[in-house]
């Protein structure tokens, strides 16, 4: 799978073509009322990247960075985006509606039906256990990008450099490094060696900041940002052949 | 009629603001959906408001049905179609936004670096949410969510659906048997 994978690391994907809103709509309620206790971001995963190719790693990445900076539900965000991305504005509402119609309903379901199990002991228990299986899909899913960056930072440098057809463009990329260049010296050089090293190390910050020490999410990717931005910058402008 | 059309009134009044501010997800305003819920306007004890948690927990889909089933008990269907109009419209329409920008400025060259640059601090959150899951978690859990996550990553044909039900199926058969 991770061979396939690595194919669509590259941060343009081919839009999809003829995907009905009623399928769209489908999809997404699939999605919604087959995950439980959580990871719901790691089905859309599986279902967009993985199986459809609809969108490549890297645009998911972006997706799911600008989901959690945004107000709303994280996962309700991601679907509007990916509805957007697919189908445009009804994509989004038929996406939304999708994961939101279905589920809400069997919350109500239960809520009417079975109002006092919630306090059952074995409910309990089946949700522990889901919840649990759903942090494992979480982790294949982190485990999985943190192993496409360490295996092609070569790729990752020549997306970038396929982004960038226009030269006012790059003179604009230029410019930005030139301002960045002074603070982030240290940084680029270790990039420079190694373009991985840098995005493992600015994962494993985000990880320590807001996993370990629970910091605010939305301070620490605004902080971190510019940081793994202009990193891609510099491997993007130090080798634009891309190896 | 009047007591319904009050509590809708108050559920728009509560769930737009909260729609708007619930930066870092939905479970960010989740204590002031109970306060709000439980204390100012009573429609629930904090006792049925935890049912209300663990009801949307057991749902499948995302965890912010919570907010649906609040707008249920406090005003019937149309309280839980009002909510979730409430809740979830005003951030959706700000990230459809987000994405518009976003989408316009797709091929330039930052586009790019963006993407790139977002690629590990997304999958930085992605641990970091698996973390916050486990963090309360005892054991049981931890060898679990390692479990399915070799599973997924060796055998990615498995459906995910099978290793929630694994999941669900060790923790019952644990807690029957202590």
């Amino acid at each position: 799978m991770l061979g396939d994978r690595k194919t669509r690391v590259s941060s343009i994907a081919e839009k999809p073509d003829g995907v009905g809103l009623a399928s769209l709509f489908l999809l997404f309620s699939q999605l919604g009322l087959s995950s439980f206790g959580g990871g719901v971001s790691a089905w859309m995963h599986r279902a967009f990247v993985e199986r459809r190719g609809w969108l490549g790693e890297a645009e998911f990445s972006a997706a799911l960075a600008l989901a959690r900076i945004m107000p709303g539900v994280n996962v309700v965000n991601l679907a509007v985006l990916i509805g957007q991305r697919v189908r445009g504005p009804s994509g989004s509402v038929a996406a939304a509606l999708g994961l939101l119609v279905g589920p809400s309903g069997v919350a109500v379901g239960l809520m009417i039906a079975y109002g006092a199990l919630a306090r059952s002991v074995v409910l309990q228990a089946a949700i522990e256990g889901a919840a649990a299986a759903a942090a494992g899909l979480l982790i294949a899913m982190g485990v999985s990008s943190a192993m496409l960056l360490v295996g092609s930072g070569t790729r990752f440098r020549r997306g970038v450099a396929e982004a960038s057809p226009v030269p006012a463009e790059t003179g604009h990329a230029a410019a930005a490094l030139d301002r960045l260049r002074g603070r982030r010296r240290a940084a680029a050089r270790l990039a420079r060696r190694s373009p991985s090293l840098g995005a493992i190390a600015v994962l494993l910050t985000v990880f320590v900041l807001i996993g370990l020490l629970r910091l605010p999410t939305v301070p620490v990717i605004l902080g971190l940002a510019p940081v793994s931005i202009a990193l891609a910058l510099r491997c993007a402008a130090e080798r634009p052949d891309g190896g | 009629m009047a007591d319904d059309d009050r509590a809708l009134e108050a559920l728009v009044v509560i769930f737009v603001p909260l729609s708007l501010v619930s930066i870092g997800g939905g479970p960010s305003v989740f204590a002031e959906m109970q306060h709000q819920a439980v204390m100012v306007h009573g429609w629930m004890t904090a006792r049925e408001f935890a049912d209300l948690f663990a009801i949307s927990r057991a749902a499948p889909g995302p965890g912010s049905t919570l907010a649906t089933l609040i707008g249920w008990k406090a005003a019937g269907w149309s309280g839980a179609l009002v909510v979730s109009l409430a809740f979830f419209l005003p951030s959706s329409l700000l990230i459809f936004g987000a994405g518009r920008v976003w989408n316009r400025w797709r091929g330039s060259a930052w586009h790019g670096a963006v993407e790139t640059g977002f690629a590990p601090i997304a999958a930085g959150l992605v641990l970091a949410g698996a973390f916050a899951l486990l963090r309360e978690s005892g054991s049981l859990a931890w060898a679990t969510a390692m479990i399915v996550a070799g599973c997924r990553i060796w055998r990615p044909a498995l459906h995910p659906l099978l290793l929630l039900n694994l999941g669900a199926t060790v923790f019952t058969l644990g807690r029957a048997f202590s």
